[in-house]
């Protein structure tokens, strides 16, 4: 039964086409490669490592790969693949076996932690001090047992978060104390804040009571005691029981959930007053442009701020972004003002974009789906709508920017009216950029996305690895001018290289937008197919 | 500019499209007179939905003409979007939209200007017999679905109505509600050109029929010619496509 669901799986991944096979092998050897150097630096230290180290830096080691495990999908927006239960409910099978290919899935989402967890145990096995080859057993057993650990608590969180976040209403707000939960004590890091409790915290964490020091100190005894040891190991044994009850019992309750239920509209009237302010937000591209342009901006807000995918990478731009960077902006602030301080705006706004790249000038037409045949089908040339696209996205990225000062300012946090300015047109010329490349990657690499599942990955892999691949390149030119201006300490250099950017970045739409439209109207047939294909048993 | 109502609807000659060595449409010659009630037909993979979509642009074809209106496809495109009404097979409503809002945006696409767009679609929802409320698109069951589909398809009042199964997944009510408007675009001189596997809708609502069989044309005629032969739509369907062979039975079944 799992042999013929992962087999449907993997015929349904079929690519209709050898395009951008090559792309997602770059992308994989440069993901992976990029691991594998963690991998084996990780193991490097461990095998160097001396037993005060070992016995202080295992255990915060294991603490921060729990942490990136299980933090890591949730912060990206993209929580990997998993089983579609519309397709499989129907069938017979019984649920531990839909369960065991969850885990499955968890562990495939996961693999550059096991590389990095291996290469540890690689490295602690040739560390005379970690007792050798004669710790293989207690060193591959708790390693083993941490990893279920890590397996079971990544697929309960996830359905956790799959059933909260797609409920209207609790997903936002679950999204928020997301942002708070995660990045909470980094912020009070970094804020210099130093309570008297964290200090008695950093013991506690240390303790076996916990998974990763319950696994470090079961796997490196290090001079403690047997029972010491044998404690340690039960404890780890509970930790992993505990995650199986988690994992197992969040699995089941998303079995039985209604998705559909969760997010239909209510039926109570909405405000005339709300109605009427949404309406006027909805009717801005009407007042700048003239139909069609208008008209599919205005459905794109209309869709967009709709879909509650978009609405989950959207408030992420403002909240994580914000939590993540600010604490090292207010560090930076006080030790020695310099280029976090001066560009802190500027940061969290490419944060942001980055994060609604995947829902939006990515795979322009993958939250239309098979939808975006009428683009094919109207009256228009298909550069308006991936215009009428573009500038709907750059609203949103402005809209974000604005949410973003108006946050920094309440915590205290002061800028410039030069700053605003700059910020909004460097924003501006980001944009142009990725836009620009966001357009190809659309009508090559298309993929249907629901608006619904907020913990699906945004573009196929091919687009994933255009972006990776890309990205950090069509942004040189707006690096330049930060590096003109540190390099001459000149705002002028800045301005001037900053025009350069802005003149190439237009000429560089222009090309990439006929380019775009060449190749929609040249594959038109097998964007369409893209854009109506449906996922296998196991939806990515 | 072609003279208006000179040329027929859809003339289409020669028409080839083949996927790898496979032609999926295998010189197709068709004439779709102005005003008619056109069913064209064909058993599963003998190349309609792929017929519709060359007409619409959606795919290119290997050889042959297309002139739809009297304006040349792909050449002129853009004119024959423009006149055109299109219900396809795959859902082409955009799920995070109102019933409203969709045929507003279409509308506006179409050219009509905003006010205009507003009252036709809420004239539409009306007619449809839709509720305009906040309900999205994504909520809509499949026969409201094709219901606003077919709105969509009005709005702009277009010369020409291309529809691939337009009333698959439609209840009685709806179905007859759809046709009677249909109709009713026919009469005030529109021409339609369906798609369906419903023989007895396509021989109570067509003046006209064809055939299509492995990508070629096989019949073509008026519903009054195949009366006079005495065979109804299902007899003489059946009986070109070749499909009355003995049915085998599976011992295990």
């Amino acid at each position: 039964m799992i042999a013929a669901i992962l087999r449907a799986q993997l015929l349904s991944m079929r690519p209709g086409s050898n395009r951008g096979l090559g792309l997602g092998v770059l992308a994989a050897v440069f993901w992976y490669g990029f691991w594998l150097f963690v991998s084996l630096t990780g193991a490097f230290f461990a095998s160097h490592a001396t037993v005060d180290m070992l016995r202080y830096g295992f255990p915060l080691g294991l603490m921060a790969l729990c942490i990136y495990w299980q933090a890591i999908p949730v912060l990206s927006a993209s929580m990997g693949s998993s089983l579609d239960m519309r397709k499989l409910m129907v069938y017979p099978t019984p649920h531990e076996k839909l369960f065991l290919i969850e885990l499955l899935l968890r562990f495939a989402t996961g693999i550059e932690m096991q590389m990095v967890l291996a290469g540890a145990v690689i490295g602690l096995l040739r560390n005379p001090v970690s007792g050798g080859a004669a710790a293989l057993p207690s060193l591959a057993g708790a390693a083993l047992l941490f990893a279920l650990f890590n397996l079971l608590l990544a697929s309960g969180t996830r359905s956790l978060l799959e059933r909260l976040l797609g409920r209207r209403k609790v997903r936002e707000i679950v999204a928020l104390l997301l942002a708070m939960t995660w990045v909470a004590p980094r912020f009070v890091m970094m804020s210099g804040v130093k309570p008297t409790w964290l200090q008695s915290a950093g013991v506690i964490m240390g303790s076996f009571g916990w998974p990763w020091s319950a696994a470090a100190r079961a796997a490196l005894p290090l001079g403690q005691s047997t029972g010491t040891t044998a404690l340690c190991w039960l404890s780890l044994c509970a930790w992993v029981m505990i995650a199986g009850w988690f994992g197992r019992a969040q699995f089941e309750r998303n079995l039985r959930y209604d998705t559909l239920a969760a997010q239909a509209t209510p039926m109570s009237p909405v405000s005339a007053r709300t109605s009427l302010w949404t309406e006027r937000f909805y009717r801005v591209p009407a007042l700048l442009w003239r139909d069609p342009l208008a008209a599919i901006v205005e459905k794109e807000l209309r869709t967009l701020t709709r879909s509650p995918r978009f609405r989950l990478v959207f408030i992420m731009g403002f909240t994580f972004g914000l939590m993540f960077w600010l604490p090292m902006m207010l560090r930076h602030n006080r030790q020695h003002p310099g280029f976090l301080t001066h560009n802190f705006l500027v940061i969290v706004c490419i944060y942001a974009m980055t994060l609604i790249g995947q829902v939006t000038y990515w795979n322009c037409f993958g939250l239309d789906r098979s939808a975006a045949i009428f683009y094919f089908v109207a009256p228009q040339p298909i550069s308006r709508t991936l215009l009428g696209k573009n500038i709907a996205c750059l609203f949103f990225l402005y809209l974000e920017a604005v949410v973003l000062m108006a946050l920094t300012l309440a915590v205290r946090v002061n800028f410039s009216l030069g700053q605003v300015v700059e910020t909004f047109v460097v924003i501006g010329i980001c944009a142009t950029y990725v836009t620009a490349l966001g357009n190809i990657s659309s009508v090559n690499y298309p993929r249907a996305l629901s608006p619904e599942r907020v913990s699906q990955s945004g573009g196929g892999n091919r687009a994933q690895a255009l972006v990776a691949l890309f990205y950090p390149v069509v942004l040189l030119p707006v690096i330049l001018a930060y590096v003109a201006r540190y390099a001459f300490d000149s705002d002028v250099a800045f301005a001037l290289v900053l025009s350069v950017a802005a003149a190439i970045a237009v000429i560089f739409y222009w090309i990439a937008m006929e380019s775009a439209v060449k190749a929609a109207s040249a594959r038109r047939q097998s964007i369409l197919e893209e854009l109506s294909r449906g996922d296998g048993p196991v939806g990515s | 500019m072609p003279e208006e109502g000179a040329a027929p609807a859809i003339l289409v000659r020669g028409l080839r499209k083949y996927y790898g060595t496979k032609p999926a449409v295998d010189g197709v010659d068709l004439e779709v007179p102005r005003g008619s009630f056109f069913g064209f037909l064909g058993p599963n993979g003998a190349g309609k939905s792929t017929t519709i979509r060359i007409l619409t642009g959606l795919i290119p074809y290997d050889s042959g003409s297309v002139e739809l209106l009297g304006y040349r496809l792909p050449e002129q495109d853009l004119e024959i979007k423009r006149r055109i009404g299109l219900v396809p097979d795959e859902s082409l409503l955009f799920d995070r939209l109102t019933g409203v809002e969709f045929l507003e945006f279409v509308g506006r696409m179409y050219g009509l200007a905003r006010p205009v767009a507003i009252e036709r679609a809420h004239g539409l929802m009306d007619l449809f017999q839709l509720l305009a409320d906040r309900k999205m698109i994504a909520e809509y069951s499949k026969g409201m679905r094709k219901r606003v589909a077919m709105a969509a398809s009005l709005i702009h009042h277009p010369e020409l109505f291309l529809m691939d199964e337009p009333f698959e997944g439609v209840d009685a009510v709806g179905a007859r509600l759809m046709k009677d408007i249909l109709m009713d675009q026919v009469r005030r001189g529109a021409t339609i050109f369906l798609t369906s596997h419903v023989l007895e809708v396509v021989e109570r609502l067509c003046d006209r029929v064809a055939i299509i069989n492995d990508g070629k044309i096989a019949v073509c005629r008026s519903m009054a010619e195949l009366r006079e032969a005495g065979e109804s739509l299902e007899d003489a369907f059946v009986r070109i496509v070749g499909a009355e062979h003995q049915m085998e039975r599976l011992d295990w079944l």
